[in-house]
């Protein structure tokens, strides 16, 4: 399909939101901290939604272990943190740990087709918050694990927006890469592609390497943001299925699907939260069945948003 | 470490262990029939063993008869939860498929979760009942007769789905279906009503198993999704499409969780997951998987 280059002035919106963005932290309005902050977790969820989908979306493997990663990093970080480690080398420590993590369960899980891979990958969240529970001496338990504290909204509002852009920006690259297309050739049918002699071991463990830098680091950063984590919050259910539901909501497989996802799923959240008093949880929960029922391929492949998609030169080949 | 207490680990592992492969059974026939990931089957749990205490509570049936008036209920709850959340997505990619189901089932997890949560505001969160018979003395051993009774119930409804999947038409259809969808398919299986009615007796089993737990423990409306992923475990283990593997994987997180948790409490909850990680790595397909 030809591209037309997106008009002047269906740049605008964009062009204006990006700026917004950009700009808020100098806003001077009082209420640009509340608004820092609750983009800053937005940023971290469209983030983890992204990574996630390098797997889900274009390697068709559902993870729902990938927040296990996110976990990692956020105890290498606080652990290392305490004990004197810069920020910098936490976060390099992090990246390290999970990648290592990947590689080595990469090899049995990935022995596992279709929803045998989901069942292990889900119960590794489990597994991981047991056992950072139990390791008292390491992790602190179920007490949790605190760091030294310290305002650090600004620098941490820039740094997941730009691993943000950095993740949109792998997730692109990816896809239009030799390993992309092997990864989309063992999603469409992984029997066949590797008959043709596609790698398909090697390629299935990149891949999840890959995608865990970015939730390694986005976990240092919580910890570091947060000052407190604890093993049934970054290794919570809930934090393991968002990303997920964020992703195939918006539409698993593009590039612009995560985030498209994640600003309707989380703005959603922040407009049921604060409108209704009782039950939140089932509104959401009734949005995404809504959404599974009748919006097979997500937000981003709904026909007027793919036309709205299209004027801005966002629209993809989805193959 | 004496005799009796040796006899009390067995006795509530095994008890554990046979409650979580009744529900495990009934994950374990929904996947093998359709294929989803059903997210909300732990909801359909603690859904059974919610109405299994108003019973008791309100209404004063004995418990033990709610086990046979419960599940019924949910068989239909099943089977229209597949008519008009489940059906829909049949004709869609594979792995488009899977993601739906995915969605699907989880927003309904999340939603009857915050349900039972908001109708239960005001009254006890943990709902039990506190029943109680005396104990059965053989020689010097104290037996919790309440336990072995409700082993009894449990063997019943294992061996009454064994019968319905080996003798009538219905279940062997289900068999069917699960070992090839399009084979039952061509040999004229109606595998569209197949998949309703394994929904159905799925979610039976679920309910069954929670009107058991609210008897001998408790249930409360946060329990779902964490017991769905223990069932995910249990199936996993035991093999999918193997019934046999599913008891038996329910039996050994029963009977580990019971041991482990008696010398070291913080790490009986853990030995499943352990246990299901060090399986998958000697055998990809569970223990009794093909």
């Amino acid at each position: 399909m030809r591209r037309h280059p997106p008009t002047l002035r269906a740049l605008l919106l964009p062009g204006a939101v990006v700026l917004g963005v950009l700009a808020l932290p100098w806003l001077p309005a009082d209420s640009r901290i509340y608004y820092m902050q609750e983009l800053t977790m937005g940023f971290l969820y469209a983030g983890l939604a992204q990574s996630y989908d390098l797997v889900g979306g274009l390697l068709g493997y559902i993870n729902l272990g990938h927040i296990v990663f996110f976990g990692l990093g956020a105890y290498t970080t606080g652990i290392l943190f305490n004990l004197g480690v810069p920020l910098i080398g936490g976060l390099a420590a992090s990246i390290l740990v999970a990648g290592a993590f990947a590689a080595l369960i990469s090899i049995p899980f990935f022995r596992l087709r279709g929803a045998y891979f989901s069942l292990a990958t889900f119960a590794l969240v489990k597994l991981m918050e047991h056992v950072t529970d139990n390791l008292r001496d390491l992790t602190g338990g179920s007490s949790g694990l605190k760091i030294l504290a310290g305002n650090r909204v600004l620098p941490m509002y820039y740094v997941t927006l730009a691993l943000l852009a950095a993740a949109m920006a792998t997730s692109w690259a990816v896809g239009r890469s030799r390993l992309g297309l092997g990864m989309k050739s063992i999603r469409e049918d992984e029997g066949v592609a590797r008959d043709f002699g596609v790698p398909t071991t090697r390629i299935k463990a990149q891949a999840l390497v890959i995608s865990t830098v970015l939730p390694a680091a986005l976990g240092g950063l919580f910890t570091w943001y947060i000052n407190f984590i604890n093993p049934g919050e970054v290794f919570g259910l809930k934090l393991a299925l968002q990303p997920v539901a964020m992703a195939m909501l918006g539409g698993s497989g593009l590039v612009i699907g995560p985030l498209i996802g994640t600003a309707f799923l989380y703005g959603l959240e922040e407009l049921i939260w604060t409108r209704f008093e009782f039950l939140q949880g089932a509104m959401l929960g009734l949005v995404v069945v809504l959404v599974g029922l009748f919006m097979p391929g997500g937000i981003a492949r709904l026909k007027g948003v793919e036309r709205a998609l299209e004027r801005l030169g966002l629209k993809e080949d989805d193959s | 470490m004496d005799l009796q207490a040796i006899l009390q680990l067995v006795i509530n592992g095994v008890l554990g262990g046979a409650v979580y492969s009744l529900a495990a059974l009934g994950l374990a026939l929904i996947f093998g029939v359709s294929g989803v990931l059903n997210l909300a089957h732990g909801e359909f749990l603690m859904l059974g063993g919610f109405f299994a205490f108003l019973g008791y509570d309100r209404l004063g049936i004995n418990p033990f008869v709610l086990v046979f008036i419960v599940p019924p209920v949910f068989f239909v709850l099943g089977y229209a939860f597949e008519r008009v959340m489940i059906r829909p997505l049949a004709l869609r990619k594979e792995h488009v498929r899977l993601a739906s189901a995915t969605l699907v089932t989880l927003g309904a997890a999340l939603i009857f979760e915050d349900v039972a949560a908001f109708a239960s505001l005001g009254t006890e969160f943990d709902k039990s009942i506190g029943y109680f018979i005396g104990s059965l003395t053989v020689g010097t051993l104290v037996l919790p007769s309440l336990k072995l009774i409700m082993f009894g119930l449990v063997v019943l409804l294992m061996a009454q789905l064994a019968w319905f999947l080996k003798y009538t038409y219905v279940g062997l259809a289900v068999q069917a279906v699960t070992q090839s969808r399009r084979g039952a398919q061509l040999s004229g299986v109606n595998v569209a009503a197949i998949n309703g009615i394994a929904f159905g007796l799925g979610t039976f089993l679920a309910a069954a198993a929670g009107a058991l737990e609210v008897i001998h423990s408790s249930v409360n409306p946060l329990v779902g999704l964490p017991l769905t992923l223990k069932y995910l475990c249990i199936i996993v283990m035991g093999g999918l499409g193997s019934f046999a593997g599913v008891t038996l994987g329910g039996m050994i997180i029963g009977l580990s969780e019971s041991i482990v948790g008696y010398f070291t409490p913080a790490w009986g909850q853990t030995v499943a997951y352990l246990l299901l990680v060090g399986i998958l790595l000697i055998r990809p397909k569970g223990l009794l998987g093909r």
